[in-house]
């Protein structure tokens, strides 16, 4: 279990990192969490590793008007604290309690998550759930790529390999809007089974916007829209949603692993499906649950 | 026990230091415990020696193949690597083979490399020494190795056929071992009984998963022609003794030294292809070579445990007493037999230990071990009786339910009761007295039994699946040379030998054979040298796991190091105070029988006449003026200690369950355990054991297994993939204590370090399946994941539904 030989450098800028990328075999090195393991078990065998984490422009989380952006390098841990992230995207906080462990959080990063793409991690399905965009720069300069077109498949993203993953935009929520997270995994810490989150903004008793996003269940996060449209609309309460949640498996071609049959995990998404939204219609309204 | 008399309050110094029991009993803490939690500890993995070499193993990828090709040359033109070796480079030693005085029994051959086809995932077929671990893996890569794949039966219900690929061709046959245990007519009385019930039960492969991996430094002495082993192993003498026979050296120049050893729960237990060969490559290249496994190898190399599936059957009559057992076991043991245990150590076990505690006239157990293409079975913790205690306490429960009598309430009609003993079960093994109903009564009374029936109604009428599981068992621990650990084993395990020296500074140095890897052995054997020698803990240094220190001696598995190990610390030490009353005798001039010892002194009882253990010993080694010279004892001495037969532990495990009726998952709420392990020598230890032991016994219920597919290969390479209880997944555990009649051992000590494992799969089972009795769903397979959770509801459901 030890790695093949590769040549380690540590860039200082966004730019710098860039054109070390141009090389044969480069790969980016953030919380190395996932990397790490990768090529110990020599599944990857990156010639070169380029460092980004004495990148100062990919850290830190910040306001930008109606969006808040989460730097590339912040990690689990820090997402799990952030007040800023309490205020207008608790389910963030929520969700991070179930990525790996303590000491995992503490290196893993956002863009580490996004770009290793695991179709069970949380950031995924938090990107798909609360529409982020994720934003990239390569040599030709930035661009911002839609949640629904950066999952291409397990372990694929639509960026490219001389890019670097620098933010995630997340555009804040109607205020109010309530939101949870669930997932079921063997052990706490595991990668889930089958995760859901939702969100769900409600008027006068009515459910005006709602989102449910599923993870684990996919090639990446996938949206529940025939359950999102069904319950536009519909009265905020306990059976509306039992009466739709079998909805969101509409389409879903779970796979089967040693952990869990395509069957069962199946089973769990109404189950996790009906969870989040009954606690969010619950936290809607309510500011920050 | 716990707190002096109260009289002896006051008293004087002498008092005081001779109040008994003084530390045996007490809660010492651990003495190794600064070492280990400051860093000093010193694992195979620290040691650096000059000159040393790296080795990394090549592991085959196949689980059943003729090796048509091998080509080395590029690993080994790589910079840095000093050599690439195969199995014709080991054609020196031996073949090994584990014999067994068992009447149909098959030992295998095993070369340290495989040598023309491999019979395993993971078995070793080349090896690199480089400069360092990474260029050794970096070689590996290079070689390159053409197979010529042979078919597989990769479980042993196929392997077992007539017509399957046979593993080693030589024995014309799968299957290892056959035997059958008989008394009475279980057949006949089967037949007639008034009730019966059955199951088909299963138990997954596990792994022993020491958090330290096996390690190994071979350090060759070229000034005496000899070699230093220095082994991450809990048998030290064991592999000693067979090395020795291996290299052809003899015992004086070959040592195997265990030093810090994190953890062993027998996959440390056993001879392995990579000790001999870094031995033999050292000598060799004459140049001290290092192998650490890594997790990867640990999971395909280590020897596994309880692969097994168990065919049972139970009848009783009307009022529940029981009548008749039978059981049929078939054990997956694996591509070879394992020295020195033999593939039969676990499965031989299982049918030996089904009966349990309980009367049963009638039993009639059968036993086969079939060889598969997946690494070899040794012991792991419980062997054997985690299984059989699973099947029976099924059944048990299987039984109350079908006459309606609450699962406690069977037992205690069945139990071997206080006026049987000694009770010889079925299989042929003698239970002496051991409190068995004692602990049932008291375990359902601490654990408030009534209680959380009532509780469970509660939760059943709000529609929620809450169960409650009982396990009661018995285990033959401390064994004696009369019986054997393993079926027709030819090596010694039934004795140990201590040697206690006080020095010419008065120091108490107290050396065994036994190799603690986590037991605390080095505390609770120094509680009893200091008890009986009239020392401070403290003050007594254990020397143990070195072959180098002792004349024979084992190591450290089976339950035995408390029951022989404190038996020989106890006859040595009383045979070295008696040397030094003698000596005191003279020098305080008193007669020998009016000497004690306390605290480091020696005492004139009744006077206020005494002196140090350090003065004793300047004037027995130094001051050649103080005795006489026909009078000077070497303050050593050395006995073994045999204690013939084995002695009974017991317990009863209670664990409450609550299953979420759509996820499948399972928590666990109670955990109690009520066990009787004769006299405690350490409380604290006790506990610690029965905790790790319960935490594993959780991961074989409802988390581990290792799964190979049809193929042979491994589905669980990674403890991403193979799932150990961590911190959240164990819940609080109580621990009640029992001292219901103490052994006739010196001590009064029962083995206890593998009870809680043996215990909680049948709890857990027995509760999960409780909780789902109203669904008609019962647990007959483990690890009980949710997946096999949610297949058995479904399936339940779907039967009502067709039925309806
Ligand atoms: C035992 C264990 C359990 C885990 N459990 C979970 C879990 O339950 N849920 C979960 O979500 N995750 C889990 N993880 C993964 C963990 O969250 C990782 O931290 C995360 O997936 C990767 O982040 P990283 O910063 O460590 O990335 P790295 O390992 O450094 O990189 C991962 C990949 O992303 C690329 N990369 C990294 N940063 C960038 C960037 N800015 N731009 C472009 N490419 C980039 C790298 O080149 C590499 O290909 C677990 C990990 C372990 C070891």
């Amino acid at each position: 279990m030890k790695p093949a030989p590769f040549e380690y450098v540590r860039a200082a800028s966004v730019r710098e990192a860039i054109a070390l990328l141009d090389h044969d075999d480069a790969k980016i090195i953030a919380g190395g969490q996932s990397l790490v393991p990768m090529m110990n078990f020599r599944l990857a065998q990156p010639e070169r590793i380029v460092d980004i984490n004495a990148i100062a422009e990919l850290s830190g989380i910040r306001e930008d008007g109606s969006d808040i952006v989460i730097g590339s390098l912040v990690r689990h841990a820090e997402a799990m604290r952030s007040p800023l992230l309490a205020r207008h995207f608790p389910v963030i906080a929520e969700a991070m309690h179930h990525v790996a462990h303590l000491a995992i959080r503490n290196r893993g990063t956002i863009g580490g998550s996004l770009v290793h793409a695991d179709p069970s991690a949380e950031w995924p399905l938090l990107v798909a759930l609360l529409d982020g965009e994720i934003v990239a720069e390569g040599p030709d300069g930035c661009r911002t790529v839609k949640a629904d077109e950066f999952f291409v498949a397990p372990l694929v993203t639509e960026i490219d390999e001389t890019e670097i993953l620098v933010a995630v935009r997340f555009p804040k929520p109607a205020p109010g809007a309530g939101m949870a997270f669930d997932e079921v995994a063997r052990r706490a810490g595991d990668f889930a089974v089958a995760s859901a989150g939702a969100l769900v903004s409600v008027e006068d008793g009515v459910m005006r916007e709602v989102r449910v996003a599923l993870g684990g269940v996919g090639d990446g996060p996938v949206r529940a829209t025939a359950v999102e449209e069904e319950l536009t609309g519909r009265v905020a309460d306990k059976v509306s949603i039992s009466d739709t949640v079998e909805l969101a498996c509409e389409g879903l071609e779970p796979e089967t692993d040693i952990h869990a049959s395509a069957e069962y995990r199946l089973s769990l998404v109404p189950v996790l499906v009906r969870r989040v939204l009954e606690r969010a219609v619950l936290r809607a309204g309510a500011g920050a649950a | 026990m716990n707190e002096l008399p109260r009289k002896t309050q006051g008293l004087g110094d002498e008092a005081l230091a001779m109040a008994r029991p003084k530390y045996v009993g007490k809660a010492v803490q651990r003495l190794e415990d600064p070492r280990l939690l400051t860093g000093a500890g010193r694992y195979v993995a620290d040691i650096r020696l000059d000159r040393m070499v790296h080795a990394a193993f090549l592991r085959s990828d196949q689980a059943h193949a003729r090796i048509s090709a091998m080509d080395c040359d590029a690993a080994r033109a790589m910079p840095g690597v000093i050599g690439v070796f195969t199995a014709e480079d080991f054609a020196d030693i031996p073949v090994i083979s584990a014999p067994s005085r068992m009447r149909d029994y098959r030992a295998t051959k095993c070369t340290v490399l495989a040598a023309d086809k491999v019979r395993y995932v993971g078995e070793p077929v080349a090896v690199v020494i480089a400069r360092d671990r990474y260029i050794a893996e970096d070689a590996l890569a290079l070689i390159e190795v053409d197979w010529e794949p042979l078919d597989v039966a990769a479980d042993a219900e196929s392997a077992a056929h007539s017509n399957a690929p046979l593993l080693h061709e030589e024995l014309g046959t799968n299957i290892l071992f056959e035997r059958v245990f008989e008394t009475g007519s279980a057949d006949d009385e089967m037949a007639a009984a008034p009730h019966r019930v059955s199951g088909r039960f299963r138990i997954h492969r596990k792994t022993p998963l020491a958090i330290e991996p096996r390690s190994y430094v071979a350090e060759p002495d070229r000034a005496n022609d000899g070699l230093t082993l220095h082994g991450s192993t809990q048998v030290p003498g064991i592999i000693r003794d067979i090395l020795s026979g291996l290299l052809d050296l003899p015992g004086n120049r070959i040592r195997v030294v265990a030093p810090d050893v994190g953890g062993g729960f027998g996959g440390k237990g056993s001879l392995y292809p990579e000790e001999i060969a870094v031995c033999a490559l050292a000598r060799k290249l004459a140049r001290p070579v290092k192998w650490v496994s890594d997790r990867s190898e640990d999971l395909c190399s280590t020897s596994q445990g309880f692969d097994e599936t168990i065919e049972a059957e139970l009848g009783f009559a009307d009022d529940g007493t029981l009548i008749a057992l039978k059981g049929q076991v078939t054990g997956d043991v694996g591509a070879y037999s394992i020295y020195p245990w033999t593939a039969a150590l676990e499965p031989v076990q299982v049918v030996s230990f089904l009966p349990g505690p309980y009367r049963i006239p009638h039993y009639r157990g059968e036993v086969k071990g079939v060889a598969t293409p997946k690494p070899p079975t040794g012991p792991y913790r419980g062997v054997g009786r985690p299984a059989s205690v699973f099947v029976t306490e099924r059944l048990i429960d299987m039984a109350a339910a079908h006459l309606g009598i609450d699962p406690a309430e069977m037992r205690r009609r069945n139990l071997v009761s206080e006026t049987e003993f000694p009770y010889r079960i079925g299989s042929g093994i003698v239970w002496d007295r051991s409190g068995f109903a004692e602990c049932l009564d008291e375990a359902c009374s601490r654990v408030g039994y009534e209680g959380l029936r009532r509780l469970q109604q509660e939760a059943r009428a709000a529609g929620r699946w809450f169960g409650i599981g009982i396990a009661t068992y018995a285990e033959l621990t401390g064994i004696g040379s009369r019986i054997s650990v393993a079926p027709g084993m030819p090596i010694n395990t039934g004795t140990e030998t201590a040697s206690i020296r006080i020095d010419s500074t008065g120091a108490v140095t107290a050396t065994f054979a036994v190799a603690s890897h986590g037991q605390s052995l080095e505390t609770t054997l120094a509680q009893i040298v200091a008890e009986e020698l009239g020392v401070r803990p403290e003050d007594v240094r254990v020397v143990h796991g070195d072959s180098g220190a002792t004349s024979h001696g084992t190591g450290t598995y089976a339950s035995r190091s408390a029951v022989l190990g404190g038996g020989a610390a106890i006859v040595t030490s009383r045979v070295l105070r008696d040397k030094i009353r003698r000596v005191a005798s003279h020098l305080l001039e008193a007669a020998a029988e009016d000497i004690e010892t306390g605290d480091g002194r020696v005492f004139v009882t009744g006077t206020d006449k005494s002196m140090s253990f350090a003065e004793v010993a300047h004037a027995v080694y130094s001051d050649m003026k103080a005795l006489p010279a026909d009078a000077r004892e070497i303050l050593e001495a050395s006995e073994s200690f045999d204690p013939v037969t084995g002695t009974t532990t017991t317990a009863t495990h209670i664990a409450t369950v609550e299953i979420d009726p759509e996820t499948f998952a399972v928590k666990i709420g109670r955990y109690l355990v009520a066990e009787d392990c004769g006299r405690m020598i350490n409380p604290l230890v006790v506990d610690g054991q029965v905790h790790g032991g319960v935490a594993q016994g959780i991961g074989a219920a409802l988390l581990e297994e290792l799964s190979y597919d049809r193929t042979g290969q491994l589905l669980t390479g990674s403890l991403a993939d193979y799932t150990v209880p961590t911190a959240v997944e164990v819940p609080h555990i109580d621990v009640v204590h029992l001292e219901t009649e103490l052994p006739g051992n010196p001590g009064g000590f029962r083995g206890m370090g593998e009870g809680g494992t043996i215990g909680a799969p049948a709890a857990i089972a027995n509760a999960i399946s409780d909780a789902l009795s109203p669904l008609g769903v019962g647990v007959t397979e483990l690890p009980v994941t949710p997946e096999r959770l949610f297949r058995l509801v479904s399936e339940a459901r779907n039967k009502t539904d067709t039925e309806k």
